[in-house]
């Protein structure tokens, strides 16, 4: 799971630093940049956090309130 | 820009880190220090992570992206001087992402903070007819010609008070420990974010922070205009100081009293745009 999670930080860590070099370059319009941004920011956040968390943990059931 | 979008993200927790000192100080606590939100944040990113049993994993999941990725469009629409209408249509969004975490999590504490969301939303999303007024002012919904009409006309914060006073409540509505911050009332523990702990919490608080400055930078540039970075930073501090005083010195209210307050602000805010366009004040 968590080099599953590293790789798909690193794609998106990838991604968006072509597309700001694209756009630097003026190949990819301003909207373009930013949809992409949109998109890979959250799962860079994420992807990375999955990669360097503590290992362990199983699925529980939390309080249902009965 | 990713450098902007992690400097405001952790420029947003500094200020909750703030918030939360200011209204220890006023208390008369010690409270934590001003960095303890970003401490927070990286804690749960460290700690171990899986999706609860009773959960709805692609929900459970999405709606930690979908909250960070609402907000760095935010954050792109604002630094580019786009529509105030598409940030409050983003605030709108978040509103059914909160509701969204409430319910994937398959817990009652969640679930009513969910339920507590759109209740909020009903009454905060109305607020937003301070936008009309704004617009009678300066013809315009784009933020870069709001800011071009306060190049000419001076701070709208003076023009259109009331306005202000409008989105100073909803700002305020957002806040922790808020009198309208109904969503995280403490008997339902953490609310809507009861159950999305390590890493989504981690996402949740990233989250937080780009709302934060989002919510506050749109504030500054709607209200004050556009000024220098530094000032925009001074601005910013000043209005979590406000704000803290305004958390620290009112109790949370009911939820329906919280409903009743806000309809009634929306009200008069309705009177004082009718006001401005049928007396072609602007």
């Amino acid at each position: 799971m968590q080099k599953h999670a590293a790789r798909i930080a690193w794609a998106g860590v990838c991604i968006s630093a072509g597309v700001v070099i694209l756009h630097m370059a003026g190949s990819v319009p301003l909207w373009a940049y930013a949809a992409v941004l949109v998109l890979m920011f959250p799962v860079i956040i994420i992807g990375i956090c999955l990669w360097w968390m503590a290992k362990g943990g199983k699925e529980d059931i939390p309080f249902i309130g009965y | 820009m990713i450098a902007e979008l992690v400097l405001a993200t952790v420029f947003g927790l500094l200020l909750l880190g703030i918030h939360r000192k200011v209204i220890a100080r006023i208390q008369r606590r010690p409270g934590p220090p001003v960095w303890q939100e970003i401490l927070h944040m990286l804690k749960f990113s460290f700690k171990s992570t899986w999706v609860p049993a009773t959960a709805s994993a692609t929900l459970f999941i999405g709606v930690v992206l979908v909250a960070i990725g609402i907000w760095t469009a935010a954050f792109f629409v604002v630094f580019t001087g786009g529509s105030l209408l598409v940030v409050f249509a983003i605030y709108m969004l978040h509103k059914i992402v909160e509701h969204g975490f409430g319910l994937s999590s398959g817990s009652p504490y969640g679930k009513f903070g969910g339920v507590r969301s759109v209740i909020s939303a009903a009454s905060e999303i109305p607020l937003f007819v301070s936008v009309a007024a704004i617009a009678i002012f300066t013809r315009s919904f784009t933020l870069s010609d709001i800011v071009l009409y306060q190049q000419v006309h001076g701070p709208l914060l003076f023009i259109a008070f009331p306005a202000a006073i409008a989105m100073y409540l909803v700002i305020l509505s957002k806040m922790p420990s808020g009198p309208f911050s109904i969503v995280e009332s403490k008997e339902l523990v953490s609310g809507y974010k009861t159950e999305h702990f390590g890493v989504w919490r981690a996402g949740l608080e990233v989250c937080n922070g780009l709302k934060t400055t989002v919510l506050f930078s749109t504030f500054i540039l709607v209200f004050i205009g556009q000024v220098p970075i530094l000032w925009m930073v001074v601005g910013m501090v000043l209005l979590v100081i406000s704000l803290s005083f305004a958390c620290a010195l009112t109790p949370m209210l009911s939820p329906f009293d919280s409903v009743t307050v806000q309809t009634i602000v929306t009200g008069l805010m309705l009177c004082y745009g009718t006001f401005l366009y049928v007396g072609g004040v602007a």
